[in-house]
């Protein structure tokens, strides 16, 4: 069984006076354990996929099942309790939240799913040891650099145990060295902790970790070859 | 998740700062004010003052100016209903309407002592009961003039020597100063020999109050002075009615420093969440559901507003504690009391209110738009 499938997804904008519509009887099935990456131009509407896979958007129609939930029927606090339980978000840039240290900002997840005080502090302690940082958890966010920052909000994606993880440009705002310092974690993660994950990216190099690539365009999902990772199919 | 609450308020501390004194000055004033309706309200309503009558002389209304014969009591204390007749000489240093003012009430020291629910704090009644000019002392007024036992205090023609300070159950008698009727009686100004203000009367078990009124002024009508006996609860609010129009105004004053609490905790939650919208998204999106960031914000209102409501509140109550305040007209003193009444509602409405000012925003939040609120940098 899949653990991620969108079956004849649509989905659509209005802006002004046009509709625009991203995704066009899109389907895709994701096995466990699988890295996707997903590319395409700017605008296409890759973080419009990973929104209705996560819950946080609706589609206009067609169904979408992550790990056993139908998330398109589910009322908006259900898909609030799926979320912490099964989806795993990592943004562009952090946004981890301010006024908290790392290790609360990685707590937040364990702490919505009334965890007990213990548990809570190992899966923290754990999260924060894969991504490397446990020695900066009492840190802000201000006092740490853009990787670790990253990092700090890959800890509180993984945290919870997600089976599913997508992560929309993780390395968009990091430098070549920190993004590789970035791809390796997220492809440790995928093989170590079986995690699925599925990640938008523009960079071809990072599209490479995935054991599978997807290309967005025109609403249309295709798969590009693995012995092309430069392909884009602009025609 | 209460850290987050906790943490965002320190982070602008200077604003939570300001909303919260601004909070406190308000509920400040609105204990102050909800402390002198509730001590109106004793004085009108308190079941103390409805089973005893004054009478009083016919159309008077200043004590200076009731002038009974004391003897009336003897003709009062036969009726049907009457329990114990007590001649009072009032003496008052300001027939008008004033925050410092002083009464005098003099009466037999024996009657003083039975029926008065006071007790001595200091002092005692054998050297009240001893000494022509001494006189026992409220507590507040007491608190208000700096005086202590064995002081002389003299005010206008009136010297007493300090035989006792008392407390009472009943806290517009705190702003009283008692002394013996006759010492009070042959006090020059007054020149009162024979004269009492008033009479009051206390009722046996079950009396009807405005039955035997009636009765007693019945009774005098064939005397040489008229009377009107009143309930002493009715008599108290119409010697102060004029008061009592300005404290049902103060009742504005009230509703006006909770209108301000209102609109400055509200417009703090607004600014503050205003600024940090996408946070909530982020929450809702590591599984936050609406509803419980919607009681994140109330609990940052809330707490704002409690906060200074419990400063204000603390503020009000030290204010009444040690001021001793009373505000009197014509004889008749409403006392300003700190009570527990008044620290559960003024903390009650701030709580309220604090609930209130974050509803809008916190609406705001449990139903944003996730997308939407990623999308703004
Ligand atoms: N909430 C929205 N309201 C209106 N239009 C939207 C909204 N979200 C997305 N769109 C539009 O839908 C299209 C797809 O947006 P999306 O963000 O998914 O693109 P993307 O592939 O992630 O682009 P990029 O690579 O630049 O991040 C864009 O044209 C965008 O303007
Ligand atoms: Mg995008």
């Amino acid at each position: 069984m899949p653990v991620v499938e969108l079956q004849d997804v649509c989905k659509s904008f209005r802006k002004g006076g046009e509709i625009i519509q991203p995704l066009r009887h899109v389907d895709l099935r994701i096995e466990s354990g699988e890295f996707v990456s997903l590319m395409g131009p700017s605008g296409t509407g890759k973080s419009t996929l990973l929104n209705l896979v996560s819950g946080i958007d609706q589609v206009d129609s067609g169904r979408i099942v992550v790990d056993g939930t139908e998330v398109t029927t589910l009322s908006r606090s259900r898909l609030a309790d799926w979320r912490a339980r099964s989806i795993g978000y990592i943004f562009q840039t952090h946004q981890l939240i301010p006024v908290l240290t790392a290790y609360e900002n990685v707590e937040l997840p364990t702490l919505l799913l009334k965890q007990s005080a213990t548990e809570r502090h190992r899966r923290v302690d754990l999260a924060l040891e894969a991504v490397g940082l446990a020695d900066r958890a009492a840190h802000y966010p201000r006092q740490l650099s853009g990787g670790q920052e990253q990092r700090v909000g890959i800890a509180r994606a993984i945290v919870s145990h997600p089976r599913v993880v997508v992560a929309d440009e993780p390395t968009g705002s990091l430098d070549t060295d920190t993004s590789e310092q970035i791809q390796e974690l997220l492809q440790r993660l995928n093989q170590e902790l079986d995690i699925t994950m599925l990640m938008v990216t523009h960079d071809a190099d990072v599209a490479a970790i995935a054991s599978r690539r997807l290309l967005l365009d025109h609403g249309k999902l295709l798969e590009t070859d693995l012995n092309e990772p430069g392909k884009t199919a602009a025609g | 998740m209460m850290k987050y609450v906790l943490k965002t308020i320190w982070r602008h501390r200077a604003r939570t700062l300001l909303t919260v004194c601004g909070a406190a000055v308000a509920i400040f004033v609105f204990g102050l004010v909800t402390s002198v309706q509730e001590g109106l309200d004793r004085l009108t309503h308190g079941d103390a003052f409805n089973r005893s009558l004054i009478v009083f002389q016919e159309n008077r209304f200043c004590p200076t100016s009731s002038r009974l014969p004391e003897d009336y009591a003897d003709r009062i204390r036969p009726l049907a209903g009457v329990r114990e007749v007590m001649p009072i000489q009032v003496w008052t240093n300001n027939c008008r309407a004033s925050l410092d003012i002083v009464v005098f009430n003099g009466a037999d020291p024996r009657q003083i002592r039975a029926y008065r629910p006071m007790t001595l704090v200091g002092g005692s009644w054998q050297a009240f009961e001893s000494r022509r000019d001494a006189a026992l002392v409220g507590r507040s007024v007491a608190q208000r003039r700096d005086l202590s036992v064995g002081d002389q205090f003299s005010i206008g023609d009136v010297s007493v020597h300090i035989a006792g300070i008392f407390r009472s159950s009943v806290p517009s008698e705190e702003n009283l100063i008692y002394t013996s009727l006759r010492f009070l009686q042959y006090t020059n100004s007054l020149d009162a020999a024979g004269l009492v203000t008033q009479h009051e009367v206390l009722l046996t078990e079950g009396a009807d109050p405005d039955r035997v009124a009636a009765e007693i002024d019945a009774e005098l009508r064939s005397g040489t002075v008229a009377t009107r006996t009143r309930r002493k609860g009715a008599f108290q609010a119409g010697t102060l009615s004029d008061l009592v129009d300005l404290i049902g105004f103060s009742h504005w004053l009230g509703y006006a420093c909770v209108g301000l609490v209102l609109s400055l905790v509200a417009t703090t939650t607004v600014m503050s969440v205003q600024d940090r919208m996408k946070e909530y998204a982020i929450l809702q999106v590591i599984g936050a559901r609406p509803l419980g960031t919607l009681r994140l914000v109330l609990a940052e209102s809330t707490l704002l507003c409690v906060l200074g409501g419990a400063l204000g509140t603390v503020a009000a109550m030290i204010l009444l504690t040690f001021g001793g305040y009373a505000i009197g007209a014509e004889g008749v003193t409403i006392a300003f009391r700190p009570s527990t009444r008044l620290v559960a509602s003024s903390l009650i409405v701030s709580l309220i209110v604090g609930l209130l000012a974050g509803l809008g925003p916190a609406f705001q939040v449990s139903t944003i738009k996730i997308v939407d609120a990623l999308r703004t940098e």
